[in-house]
């Protein structure tokens, strides 16, 4: 699971709402490996990432050098795309958990898949 | 006729005619992919084939995702007559499809090998900028060891293959027609050193495979038909049979519509693709689900019942610079899908996710586009979650109105539907529902 996936999960156990988002990132397994780097499509993702979630998760991994927030200019800016590129893209999760940040609920992470199927008695219906 | 008039040696740069076979209900797809990608001219569609004229090479039609298969144009005319006229007159007709325009044989085939020839040159010109020190081995040698290795990455075997049987209705009497389906990549490549080095046409070996259907296959079967035809070319041109490796395949389709005569471009049907290892969807229709989204670049477009990912994965190759997202309930399927991703090198462009489709653990409006095939058919059971499943998707997806497209076929022929949703724009619909899919339409709107 990437950075930039992570940023778009919400937890939808009954009642939570938006107050289920971020999730909480806990990684046991963390792998990096590198990803052509698409100036154009990163450039075009920064608009859409929520920038707290981006950072709690990045903090929670130790990973350096991750920009606060978009820049004036951004999208011709290759320093800092490519360090967005980089979160976003280059981490990969491959086992931990996610945590909903308001029932505790833990959703687990293996071989890089979040399994984050509820059972019938969660379920909002 | 199969050149443009303009000389025996016009190879593509003068324009060939091709025609492709495609699944019921891609042929406007598939004409409008000819257009747009091949600039292709005098485009027509009769009876499950498309027809078209193009300058483009091999490497160019080699991207063509709505297609079957492609051919290039022999001949097309008339259908024979088969009422009230004795069998020994018919067969001398189809003789006639050999004999009387024999230039019109020959122009395809030099077009043909034109083709390959080219395709051959590019091949081996890069394999030169890689390896500057080969440059003393023969030529054919050159061809031949480079292009295997270069082509390893492409090789590959045809699987799951049930094209034929599906697309076309028509009887299917294999006769000839010996399905090589294990053919691949790197045999052709060596077929068309064979070709290339036939100087003398009267070198080539070839094989027919015919169809037969309507009128004509309650009369002859297509082995007679092949048989027929087969004679008729060693008499006209001096070629001989080969039932097991020809040079050259001949194809036929006789039918109550027309008499067409082509040579099959690619050993292997650009529905199978090279980059999937295991196909859910048929590619070409996961293609077309795909280009009825009008993915743009910057997408975040999800596929919340991705099964295999096959969907994901044929817009993955056509639009790369968008951010797509796999969603399963099944162990099983994300396996596949994972292994489908790892295998057309494109881990890094789809992201999966175990999710229920009608628990989407996405925050409201997140996603621009959702492809997806839904299960209707036997295999996949889906139950009175439909309304659930169209509410959870408007729900993630923009609120910008759009029309749901739906892709809905006969329980009988595929057993599932498929839905083409883009939030952001309306699309137009398309006329081939089922009352599954009308009722979908029906309880989404209402």
């Amino acid at each position: 699971m990437k950075l930039l996936t992570h940023n778009l999960l919400s937890s939808h156990v009954r009642g939570v709402g938006p107050r289920g988002f971020p999730l909480r990132l806990q990684a046991t397994e963390v792998r990096i490996s590198p990803v052509e780097f698409n100036p154009d499509f990163v450039a075009r993702m920064i608009p859409k990432v929520e920038w707290a979630a981006l950072l709690e998760a990045a903090d929670t991994l130790h990973l350096v050098e991750v920009p606060k927030e978009p820049i004036q200019g951004y999208e011709h800016d290759e320093s800092f795309l490519r360090q967005m590129h980089h979160v976003l893209l280059e981490v990969d999760v491959l086992e931990g958990t996610l945590q909903c940040p308001e029932s505790g609920r833990l959703f687990p992470i293996s071989r890089g898949i979040p399994n984050m199927l509820l059972s019938d008695e969660e379920t909002e219906t | 006729m199969a050149a443009v008039p303009g000389g025996r040696r016009s190879g593509p740069a003068a324009g060939a005619r091709f025609f492709c076979t495609a699944g019921r209900g891609l042929e406007p797809f598939l004409m409008r992919e000819v257009r747009s990608r091949l600039a292709a001219t005098q485009v027509e569609y009769i009876s499950g084939k498309v027809f078209f004229t193009t300058c483009s090479d091999l490497n160019m039609l080699k991207k063509l995702k709505s297609a079957e298969r492609l051919f290039l144009l022999i001949k097309k005319q008339l259908p024979f007559n088969v009422s009230s006229v004795s069998k020994g007159k018919i067969l001398n007709e189809m003789q006639r499809l050999t004999n009387d325009d024999p230039e019109s044989w020959l122009n395809a085939i030099s077009i043909w090998k034109n083709l390959l020839e080219l395709d051959a040159k590019k091949v081996k010109l890069s394999q030169k900028n890689a390896n500057p020190l080969k440059r003393k081995v023969g030529e054919n040698d050159i061809i031949a060891k480079k292009l295997k290795t270069e082509q390893m990455q492409e090789i590959q075997e045809n699987k799951e293959c049930q094209l034929e049987k599906q697309i076309e209705e028509e009887t299917l009497e294999q006769g000839n027609f010996t399905t090589k389906r294990d053919k691949s990549q790197e045999e052709l490549q060596n077929d068309v050193v064979e070709a290339v080095g036939t100087h003398n046409q009267n070198d080539l070996t070839f094989r027919v495979s015919c169809r037969c259907s309507g009128a004509i296959a309650r009369t002859f079967t297509a082995q007679e038909v092949g048989r027929v035809i087969g004679i008729a070319l060693t008499k006209q041109f001096g070629w001989k049979a080969d039932l097991r490796n020809p040079n050259l395949e001949i194809f036929i389709h006789l039918s109550d519509i027309y008499s067409v005569v082509g040579i099959p471009v690619f050993r292997v049907p650009l529905a199978s693709r090279a980059y999937i290892k295991t196909a859910g969807l048929r590619s070409t229709i996961a293609w077309a689900m795909a280009s009825l989204a009008e993915i743009k670049a910057g997408a975040v477009v999800l596929d919340p019942m991705c099964g295999l990912g096959t969907i994901l994965l044929e817009a993955a190759k056509e639009w790369p610079d968008v951010y797509y997202v796999g969603a399963d309930v099944s162990d099983s399927q994300l396996l596949g899908a994972c292994d489908n991703l790892k295998a057309a090198g494109l881990k890094d462009k789809i992201e999966l996710l175990k999710v229920s489709v009608i628990e989407l653990p996405l925050p409201s409006e997140s996603v621009d586009i959702i492809i997806s095939d839904i299960p209707f058919g036997k295999k996949f059971k889906l139950g009175k979650d439909i309304k659930h499943i169209i509410q959870e998707m408007e729900r993630s997806s923009h609120p910008f109105p759009g029309h749901f497209c739906g892709l809905a076929y006969p329980p009988a022929v595929l057993g599932t539907g498929a839905l083409a949703v883009n939030r952001t724009e309306p699309l137009p619909t398309w006329g081939w529902h089922s009352s599954v899919g009308r009722q979908i339409m029906n309880e989404s709107t209402g």
